[in-house]
């Protein structure tokens, strides 16, 4: 365990690294941030001033040396737009994505598991179409649509829920939420439902797949003769079986919600770090950009990682090496 | 059945305990605004975008003021006057309190003078050679040369407090504003919301709104989402599509303004042009640059693309603007006339037409990428092959800069907030690499002795209409000789609830202190 642990964080380093590469390399492409900076009518002299005092008329290799060497120091550059250091805008606004992402998986999987159970359970009956002919949907739906249509008629037409926005802020353990407030729960409803819809249907079908192949096995029909309840044979057993790939699924739909709640913030206005990454591509904000896509690659990581670990708590027939 | 009507019960609830709150937000004098994007900095000299600039005119207040039409005013100089050719002496509104209590001195616009001159992030303070605080109330700005547009270049700088700009450091106040304005900020929860107070002991007088939320809705659909469900009392920007969705409806007004933002094409008139393969370009000549103009159908362009929503422009500058000529319209001189334009291409020797790149953006002006290909298609009648370069906007500055020499044709926007002519002029047309801060972004590669010397005579003179004088007859000059041609004005499109008072102002900004809602 510890030999794995540890050859994992040198993946971990390396992956994080060749993301840095390839990040700084792809910055070349999105434009010359100077232009952004400086007033349109601005003077050869004033675009020198600036570009040296933001330190782009170096060598690309150069600016990624000095980049590398402030990453080490725990110092992420300022952005070129708010004059402020990258990571602390996007920590800024890291509360807020993971509100919405972490309601999102909450309600996936209190929607998404129980369902699953009972159409892996059982298959032929009429209710475990609908289900499975619902989930099919939510996958195939994209979910910028999913989000305009819970406007148009949760919004606009009924007024049960706020369009766009926050609400209100209040605090927990110091974490400044909106979970912490009715207004806040309010204005999350939408945005997380929305966001949730892809993974909901995507652990569902996992769930119902896992669920009809453990009810095949010999101990689930043991146990049931045995005299446990069927209500216990599915979740104690079965369950515990047919989670495993739900496992693999659940946490990589983490990472996916974490980059994909980019569109869902956009579309209800939800102060999150995705709409910072679109406002800082928009405006050529190259510190920010980096900062935010290596952020991402870490969560990335290190959700794999946890996921490793996880499997040999739910099946310690699997141990890691 | 009883179990569903329970069940139905308890979410109708739950329904309305999470709706309620929401019902009860809208209150007499609070005024909810959406617009298109959040501040980026809240530093008066260090951002420039609209957003910023919007919140910079609530919290802090210039020496000089324009109404909504542009007009000049007094702001916290109560007078001004000329003592000679290159310095001014501006009177200060004597009890002008700034958001922490203290009074307004004369050194505080030393203070921002200076801080201006020292950032590079603005050239507002280039015509400034130096300012001197005579007395508490007295400050005498000197100009390197007689320079008549000062009061233009002073409406645009706002005036911080010395003792606190220096007490909390430029970060900090990148965050928290302070100045003399008619509201303070209370809050601001980066792109969520914007919380502005009002001042009680403004100069004018209290607003009578008091508490201002900007709320930054990038998504043109949500904003009128968040308008229809009366979450927000004023949008900025309603998308073209939603504008007939948004006037069925009742209690709310769609509302436009002409903008300040020409759309421009400049032809390259160098005597060889990067994407023409001829020896020579033809556009060195003036009858192939008039058959372009006299090609291009605006009226069309606009009714079709544009929705109705663009004004033809006449000049290279609006009405309002100095340097502008009463009765000239550019429509008029080179009315849309395709047998006329085929005719002077064949008599400047180009009947069979010429191939060349047009350099736009595809995301930064309304319809910018269809405007183009209608100038492809529209020039192609006349033998003018256009192959289109559609570019994101942070990609275009830098394509088009100056002197790396791409394009032989781009489009793009000016508009002069300053509402002089003079500085756009000085930019785009001077001759290049002859003086110092001038001929900077001229992309044409236009130079005219008359023109040069008429731009030096207005930036020279000390009297406005002089300097106004001066720039009509640079228009006239360029109008005749096309170096660039005007297309269209775009019109700002806002929406507001019925009972807010909210006339769209012609430099986009939304300016709280001028509105009213109904009790």
């Amino acid at each position: 365990m510890f030999a794995f642990t540890v050859r994992r964080l040198v993946q971990m380093v390396v992956v994080l690294w060749a993301v840095s590469v390839i990040v700084f390399l792809m910055m070349t492409f999105t434009g010359d941030p100077v232009y952004m900076v400086v007033p349109i009518d601005a003077t050869q002299s004033e675009i020198d001033q600036a570009r040296r005092i933001l330190g782009l008329d170096r060598p690309m290799i150069v600016q990624y040396g000095i980049f590398l060497s402030g990453l080490l120091q725990g110092d992420f550059g300022l952005s070129y737009v708010f004059r402020q250091p990258a990571f602390g805008l996007i920590l800024e606004r890291l509360p807020a994505t993971m509100e919405i992402v972490l309601v999102a998986m909450a309600f996936a999987t209190a929607v998404a598991i129980p369902l699953g159970v009972y159409a892996g359970a059982n298959p032929g009956k009429p209710l475990s179409r609908l289900i499975m002919s619902g989930s099919l949907l939510g996958v195939s739906l994209p979910g910028f649509w999913v989000g305009m249509m819970l406007i148009w008629v949760l919004a606009v037409e009924y007024r049960i829920f706020p369009s766009s926005g926050r609400g209100t802020v209040g605090t927990i353990f110091g974490v400044e939420t909106s979970l912490a407030t009715a207004s806040g729960w309010q204005h999350i409803v939408l945005p997380a439902v929305t966001l949730s819809v892809g993974t909901l249907a995507i652990v569902l079908r996992m769930t119902r797949a896992g669920m009809m192949e453990v009810t095949r096995q010999d101990y689930m029909k043991f146990a049931r003769a045995k005299g446990v309840s069927r209500r216990g044979v599915l979740y104690g057993h079965g369950l515990r079986n047919a989670l495993i790939p739900v496992v693999t699924i659940f946490g990589l739909q983490l990472g996916d919600l974490i980059a994909f709640a980019t569109i869902t913030e956009t579309i209800f206005a939800w102060p999150g770090m995705g709409k910072l990454l679109i406002d800082s591509i928009y405006r050529a904000d190259r510190p920010v950009i980096v900062v935010y896509l290596m952020l991402v690659a870490l969560i990335f990581v290190v959700i794999n990682f946890v996921i490793d670990v996880l499997y040999t708590l739910i099946d310690p027939r699997i141990t890691v090496k | 059945m009883t179990l569903h009507l329970t069940m139905r019960r308890l979410l109708t609830t739950a329904t309305l305990a999470l709706a309620l709150p929401f019902a009860t937000l809208a209150d007499a004098k609070d005024l909810t605004i959406g617009l298109t994007s959040d501040p980026t900095i809240l530093d008066p000299q260090a951002g420039e975008e609209l957003s910023s600039n919007i919140m910079f005119y609530h919290v802090y207040d210039p020496l000089v003021r324009r109404d909504a039409d542009l007009q000049f005013g007094p702001g916290l100089a109560e007078s001004w006057s000329q003592k000679d050719e290159k310095t001014w002496v501006f009177k200060l509104r004597p009890g002008v309190k700034f958001h922490n209590g203290e009074t307004l001195k004369a050194s505080d616009v030393v203070f921002t003078i200076d801080r201006l001159k020292a950032s590079v992030m603005s050239n507002l303070s280039a015509n400034i050679a130096s300012a001197t605080a005579v007395d508490d109330l007295t400050v005498e700005i000197a100009t390197p040369g007689p320079y008549a547009a000062l009061p233009n270049d002073l409406a645009a700088i706002l005036i911080l407090n010395e003792a606190y700009v220096k007490s909390v450091g430029d970060a900090e106040l990148g965050l928290k504003p302070m100045g003399t304005g008619p509201y303070q900020l209370k809050e601001w929860a980066k792109e969520d919301r914007l919380t502005l107070e009002a001042f009680p002991d403004y100069y004018g007088g209290k607003a009578k709104i008091d508490t201002v939320v900007f709320r930054p809705i990038t998504n043109p659909a949500t904003r009128t989402a968040a308008l229809l469900t009366g979450e927000l009392d004023v949008v900025q920007d309603l998308a073209v599509r939603d504008i007939e969705r948004v006037k069925a409806e009742t209690g709310v007004t769609v509302l436009t303004r002409p903008s300040l933002l020409n759309i421009l094409l400049a032809l390259d008139v160098r005597e060889k042009s990067p994407t023409i393969a001829l020896d020579k370009n033809p556009m060195t000549d003036r009858r192939v640059r008039e058959a372009i103009a006299r090609a291009i159908d605006v009226a069309t362009i606009d009714k079709v693309i544009m929705n109705g929503l663009a004004t033809a422009s006449q000049q290279y500058v609006p009405e309002s603007h100095l340097g502008y000529v009463d009765g000239v319209d550019f429509r008029a001189m080179y009315p849309f006339d395709i047998a006329r334009a085929k005719a002077l291409m064949a008599e400047a020797g180009f009947a069979d037409g010429f191939a060349m790149t047009l350099d736009a953006t595809n995301n930064r002006y309304v319809n910018d990428a269809q405007i183009a290909q209608a100038l492809a298609s529209m020039l192609a009648k006349i033998g003018i092959q256009l192959k289109l370069n559609l570019m994101p906007k942070s990609n275009f500055w830098g394509y088009i800069r100056v002197p790396s020499d791409n394009s032989s044709l781009i489009m793009s926007g000016w508009d002069v907030p300053s509402g002089d002519a003079g500085s756009m002029y000085g930019a785009l047309y001077y001759s290049r690499d002859k003086k110092p801060g001038y001929g900077e972004v001229n992309r044409t590669g236009y130079t005219n002795p008359e023109v040069d010397a008429l731009l030096d005579k207005a930036d020279s003179t000390s009297k406005l209409d002089e300097r106004d004088a001066h720039l009509q007859e640079a228009t006239r000059i360029l109008l005749q000789d096309i170096p660039m041609v005007p297309v269209h004005y775009e019109q700002d499109v806002y929406a507001s609830r019925s009972g807010v008072t909210f006339t769209p102002r012609v430099d986009k900004f939304i300016w709280a202190y001028e509105m009213d809602v109904a009790e």
